[in-house]
């Protein structure tokens, strides 16, 4: 299995990814002199600006190595002769899953340290407020980490239904729009703005909310933004949410992979 | 081999040539197009909070930005003249959209108070937002300040403003707040503490079509306080008002009537209050 890890992650750096991030990461340079057009609030765009930078780079990743990386081998018919080793699908499986997480990881924390140093340039500009608590932000930003990788489980769970790469693709981007929307959309349904809505509406909408991620529960922006205090609830919970959840996901798609007939 | 260059080069020129004619038209129309068309259609808050996923903050900052180089862009800033009139109403409605999907966000809170409440007089939307602001950002002192302000000057509504200041006072630990809901009573304070409240204002703003318009604000209060130092000095030698303000140069309490940085003319009202011509804007001041 570490051998699948080592090899998959491998084949992640050959396809040169890291070159599309470095491009694309080239925007956070850019973050000092943005941010210095605030008039009353330069750090906290800076960090506004930086994390959701990472957010995007990182939902990039998530979908384009999450909802490829499976497609491909079995496109490319790697899968067969792969699977011909004494390797069980499973282990393949997980292994290609951990790969793409701990790129997510790596690219998170290369990152994660290109951000924090614009924002602290930016901060030499005009002091915030409130001093950073660079703790939030660092939790902020795993947090992020955590949410990209549920949504990797995600892209993987489609890839092991579908053929093609439309399915794992529009599905894992539906999946990351719906699991923001959730809590609100759950909220409004229980609100008394919501008084005129039938019953059926409100039971449906509870339930997508149950089974869909809340990746709301992953926002911690607010608080690494502006320093406002984190509660340990905030942080212990959803982590442990994303264990379970995730490996809810995991466990799924290799029973689906295992019973899958490759032709 | 020549002439394929040459051939070659004729097919690209006129493409060159195209390019370039629709590049500066195009540009020409982009800077003439009014502020909603170029901020383009804002969809309901509800849908950008849904549709914008874990961006809100960041959409509510570039909407924000994007007023900032509206507002800035129309303000010319040799003169601070307006060149053209500014769609205040859909500013509002943009710093509204802003505000609600990150309501920390501070810029949207000290534009309206700044440009909204002296330029466009919505004292009450203004309030509205900052009142709105204190049940998120309840460490900051500056949000009941301004309401406190407000209240107190263009409202008039003096036990309102106390309650703010207190509040001011509270979060800032300056007892100089509780004091300042008084000094509104006076004759003159009122223009006094303007004066300090637009000097604060502009000091902590950095941008600079703001400043400009809050400093040009503030140098017009400080000829109106002299006017009125002089019209109660007159008050107290003679027992009436003056008739007006050319009778407080001829009794040497002014060396001469001060110019209204907007381009107007200060008068002396028959209630003794003094105004200008420009109505405290460049516009009122070209009519």
């Amino acid at each position: 299995m570490l051998n699948t890890v080592a090899v998959n992650l491998r084949a992640i750096f050959r396809d040169r990814v890291f070159h599309g991030i470095v491009v694309v990461a080239l925007l956070f340079l850019l973050i000092p002199s943005v941010s210095s057009l605030s008039m009353r609030q330069v750090t906290e765009l800076s960090i506004t600006l930086a994390l959701s930078l990472l957010s995007l780079i990182l939902l990039l990743l998530s979908i384009s190595l999450g909802a490829t990386s499976l497609w491909k081998d079995i496109e490319r018919r790697y899968t067969y002769s792969v699977l011909s080793l004494p390797l069980s699908r499973s282990s393949y499986l997980v292994g290609k899953f951990v790969a793409v997480a701990l790129f997510l990881l790596l690219a998170t924390l290369v990152l994660g340290a290109v951000a924090c140093c614009m924002i602290w340039l930016a901060s030499g500009i005009y002091p915030a407020d409130r001093p950073i608590v660079w703790m939030n932000l660092v939790l902020c930003i795993a947090a992020d980490l955590l949410k990209y990788v549920m949504l990797v489980a995600y892209a993987f769970l489609f890839s092991t239904v579908s053929t093609s790469f439309f399915l794992p693709i529009f599905g894992t981007i539906s999946v990351f729009l719906a699991g923001n929307a959730s809590q609100q959309a759950y909220d409004y349904v229980h609100s008394p703005l919501a008084k005129t809505l039938s019953p059926v509406v409100k039971q449906a909408a509870s339930f997508f909310y149950y089974l869909l991620p809340n990746f709301s529960a992953f926002n911690l922006r607010i608080n690494a933004i502006y320093g406002i205090p984190l509660s340990m609830k905030a942080v212990v919970l959803p982590v442990m949410y994303f264990c379970i959840y995730t490996t809810l996901l995991v466990v799924l798609a290799t029973v689906i992979f295992t019973r899958r007939e490759m032709k | 081999m020549m002439s394929k260059t040459v051939r070659k080069l004729f097919l690209v020129l006129p493409i060159l040539v195209g390019y370039l004619a629709v590049v500066f038209a195009l540009a020409d129309y982009m800077r003439s197009k009014p502020f909603v068309e170029k901020l383009g259609y804002i969809p309901s808050v509800n849908t950008m909070k849904a549709m914008s996923a874990d961006h809100r903050e960041t959409v509510g900052a570039l909407l924000m930005l994007k007023v900032l180089m509206y507002y800035g862009g129309l303000v010319d800033k040799a003169s601070n003249e307006l060149e053209m009139p500014i769609d205040y109403p859909a500013m509002s409605r943009t710093i509204d959209a802003s505000l609600k999907l990150d309501p920390y966000n501070m810029d949207g809170y000290y534009f309206a108070q700044a440009i909204l409440t002296w330029n466009v007089g919505q004292v009450a939307l203004a309030n509205t937002f900052l009142e709105r602001g204190m049940e998120y950002r309840d460490w900051d002192w500056q949000l009941p300040y301004f309401v406190g302000f407000n209240y107190a000057y263009f409202l008039k509504d003096y036990g309102r403003a106390a309650k703010y200041y207190r509040r001011a006072a509270e979060l800032s630990g300056n007892n100089m707040f509780i004091s300042l809901a008084g000094r509104y009573m006076q004759r003159s304070g009122s223009t006094e503490m303007a004066i300090v409240y637009l000097g604060n204002m502009a000091r902590n703003s950095r941008d600079q079509a703001v400043k400009k318009s809050l400093l040009v604000r503030q140098a017009a209060f400080i000829r109106v306080l002299e006017l009125e130092k002089a019209r109660d000095a007159f008050v107290q030698q003679h027992g009436k008002l003056p008739g007006s303000l050319e009778e407080l140069v001829r009794a040497g309490l002014l060396r001469g009537i001060p110019r209204d940085p907007y381009g107007g003319k200060f008068i002396l009202q028959s209630d003794g209050s003094i105004s200008s011509t420009s109505g405290f804007s460049f516009s009122g001041g070209k009519k």
